[in-house]
């Protein structure tokens, strides 16, 4: 049971209680059995002078979204966004306290990993679709509209290996938004490619938001963050600092934004 | 646990789909393609058993396909534990992207490696069809039970050793050493015989090893049914590593995205 395919009901809800989440620092520092006998057996830290610490992402985090609700979420790099997201697609275990997503998650982010460099497009469009659960059938049924979307022209029948990163992230982004889900979860993904296909993926995306019944979006950009959201989280150092309507959210995210500025300045 | 299953089937279109891609770039521009699977376990026994037939004083044709079958189960078997414990290093992409059942990974590489190893067993088959013909009956139905015992043993073992290697990155290497050390006190190429003559019996009847190969030793070198001792140690085997790799990952499964 993973906490991103819980049940699909009627009212999809995103609940979590005292939320934390903990990078331990053993995954950086233990990658060897040498490593791991030596530390047992010296009983002391191993580096004290540039020791690494377990990374405290998320601190009790309370949190309750219900259907429909459009939630912005802001905060500088590093304060917690993208983890955040993470735990509610189910791909982070949390630490402590308890995470509730009920709905089907469709999670955009990462996009341009697990193409198969060998395969052609067309072979990587089903590719994906399988790794994204859904049916051989389907994915044939899909095909056309997504080679359409891509508007890679010959190259969708050449290997991935030979495209350029945009062509990359066109193709991804075009199979991954082939599908909606109630629950969708987003980490700066508009930004693709050229002037013609940012246009068309930022109606795309639109089209997402609107079949879902939530939308987690994660952004830097204030403008499509307002124009998108409702409610917005504003996040510091893995601690929720507010919670309110997104104006006054990006109006509080600005002042802390200031304060760090004058901080830095003296 | 049963939840956790129905996960595993419903996404059989997707490790179906990867273990036939890894076959696929295994052979990708190659004359032979897949025949290699069943030319180069033949070539290497041809030459092995050459040798080997005359130190032992033993027919080549009698020999040979002896070491074919000990070969053919042995190379799937560190293919399954080498490879396997990649898998979850190997699909770091796809960990990073969606929560399925990591199982699906090892089990992908097994499911390449049966492959293959259902391909080379056609050069054993045809093999011993000449030269022995005489054992062909019934009793080479037990040799297909080979196939799920193989799936049952390399699958768990997998997933165990995948779990230890994402997290401790030495482990491939000793792994080779460790199947190393195990072929050597084993009847792999050995015949059992050359084993009772040096006083080493223990290695032959309390080895898992030995018991797994008469499952296609029995019926097709000798024409008779493996024993219900050599079925034992199998099931012995599965339940060891399965139980293993559930107590294993019912902590570690969570976690493994920490180390990739």
């Amino acid at each position: 049971m993973t906490p991103a395919q819980t049940q699909t009901g009627p009212s999809h809800r995103i609940a979590l209680r005292d939320v934390d989440l903990v990078y331990s620092s053993l995954a950086f520092k233990e990658r060897s059995l040498k490593t791991l006998a030596l530390r047992t057996l010296a009983r002391r830290p191993a580096a004290a002078v540039h020791d690494v610490h377990d990374v405290h992402a998320l601190k009790g985090l309370n949190l309750e979204i219900g259907a429909g609700e459009r939630v912005g979420l802001l905060g500088h790099n590093g304060a917690g966004k993208t983890s955040l997201l993470k735990v509610l697609a189910g791909l982070y275990p949390i630490a402590a306290g308890s995470l509730r997503v009920q709905g089907q998650v469709r999670a955009l982010f990462d996009l341009s990993l697990g193409f198969e460099p060998d395969a052609s497009g067309r072979e990587n469009i089903l590719y994906r679709g399988l790794l994204l659960g859904l049916n051989p059938a389907f994915m044939r049924r899909m095909e056309n509209e997504i080679v359409a979307f891509a508007d890679l022209g010959e190259f969708i029948d050449y290997p991935v290996k030979t495209y350029s990163a945009g062509m990359q992230v066109r193709l991804a982004f075009a199979i991954s938004t082939a599908v909606g889900g109630d629950v969708l979860l987003l980490d700066e993904v508009i930004g693709a490619g050229d002037e013609a296909f940012m246009k068309k993926a930022r109606e795309r995306i639109r089209s997402l938001i609107d079949q879902a019944e939530i939308l987690v979006l994660a952004s830097h950009d204030i403008t499509s963050l307002r124009s998108l959201c409702e409610r917005g989280l504003v996040l510091d150092h893995g601690k929720l600092v507010f919670d309110g309507p997104i104006d006054a959210a990006v109006a509080h995210y600005r002042s802390t934004q200031g304060a760090q500025g004058a901080q830095a300045g003296t | 646990m049963s939840s956790y299953a129905t996960r595993i089937w419903a996404l059989r279109h997707f490790w179906v789909h990867l273990a036939l891609s890894d076959l696929r770039s295994r052979w990708r521009r190659s004359y032979f393609g897949i025949l290699w699977s069943v030319i180069q376990p033949l070539a290497t026994t041809l030459m092995l058993s050459f040798v080997f037939a005359h130190i032992f004083h033993v027919a080549m044709a009698d020999y040979a396909p002896y070491v074919l079958s000990g070969m053919i189960v042995w190379d799937f078997m560190i293919a399954s534990a080498v490879n396997g414990s990649q898998s979850f290093i190997q699909a770091d992409a796809y960990i990073r992207q969606c929560a399925h059942p990591l199982a699906i990974y090892p089990l992908r590489t097994v499911l390449g490696n049966l492959i293959a190893l259902a391909a080379a067993s056609t050069g054993l088959i045809a093999w011993v069809l000449l030269a022995m013909p005489q054992h062909f009956g019934w009793c080479w139905l037990a040799a297909l039970t080979l196939f799920p015992i193989l799936a049952g043993i390399g699958w768990p073992l997998a997933t165990l050793l995948a779990y230890f290697a994402a997290r401790f990155r030495d482990l491939p290497h000793s792994l080779g050493l460790l199947f190393q050390a195990m072929w050597f006190v084993s009847p792999i190429y050995f015949e059992p015989g050359t084993f009772r003559a040096g006083n080493l019996q223990a290695l032959v009847d309390y080895n898992p090893v030995y018991h797994l190969l008469q499952i296609v030793r029995a019926p097709l070198l000798h024409g008779s049914w493996p024993s219900a001792e050599n079925y034992a140690y199998c099931f012995g085997m599965i339940a060891l590593f399965s139980s293993l790799a559930w107590l294993v990952g019912r902590k570690a499964e969570r976690n493994v995205i920490f180390y990739l």
